[in-house]
């Protein structure tokens, strides 16, 4: 892969991390530090998903 | 009993109850409109009963709802394809009415929760049900062309 679209798919991840990760704080009940950390992990692991779907399926 | 429990009671009443005969009697066209405008009127009607009874947790009923109804009107799109291909039902006087409702009733408990987290949920909550809604019905009434030789 070149510099190129690695730094695209970083981009593509964080975007997709930063809209998953919001739409949990604005979903949980309480905001406190454990709910915070399983809302980063579980955004990241969407953040995957999304992106190879988004991959697999080729049309936006 | 309060204003919300009221308005809750008459779009159940009145919208469940008219769909639950549309899914029971009648052409297959209607039932799968009646199908589909049933979560159109059920999550609204969970969203004011959250605001009448001061109970958050059935605005998370809603958002299930949300998500869920239009899906099991696409399951019921695509195992009736070739039956409704012969006679598509459109209903989108009906269709529109029912997202009225929902237009109607979102912004009035955004109002009561006040600018919060829990307004932004209920925002979020009002985007699916309007766009699974408009969703759905698409696909009861023909499909979208681009995908049917996925």
């Amino acid at each position: 892969m070149t510099g190129r679209t690695t730094l695209l798919a970083a981009a593509e991840l964080l975007a997709w991390w930063a809209a998953l990760a919001a739409l949990w704080l604005v979903l949980i009940s309480t905001v406190d530090p454990l709910e915070l950390a399983v809302g980063a992990a579980v955004a990241a692991l969407g953040a995957l998903a999304a992106r190879a779907a988004r991959r697999a399926v080729s049309a936006w | 009993m309060n204003g919300w429990i009221l308005a809750a009671a008459v779009i159940l009443a009145g919208g469940v109850g008219a769909t639950v005969w549309g899914v029971a009697t009648g052409p297959l066209r209607r039932r799968v409109v009646a199908q589909n405008l049933c979560t159109a009127f059920a999550c609204p009607a969970l969203l004011l009963l959250s605001q009448g009874y001061d109970r958050p947790s059935y605005v998370d009923l809603a958002l299930v709802l949300a998500l869920l109804g239009p899906v099991g009107t696409l399951v019921f799109a695509r195992l009736l394809a070739d039956e409704l291909a012969d006679d598509p039902p459109s209903a989108w006087g009906l269709t529109y009415a029912a997202a009225a409702v929902g237009a109607l009733v979102v912004p009035a408990v955004c109002v009561a929760a006040g600018p919060s987290r829990a307004m932004a949920k209920l925002l979020f909550v009002g985007v699916l049900l309007i766009g699974g809604n408009v969703v759905a019905s698409r696909a009861l009434s023909g499909g979208f062309p681009e995908a049917r030789h996925g």
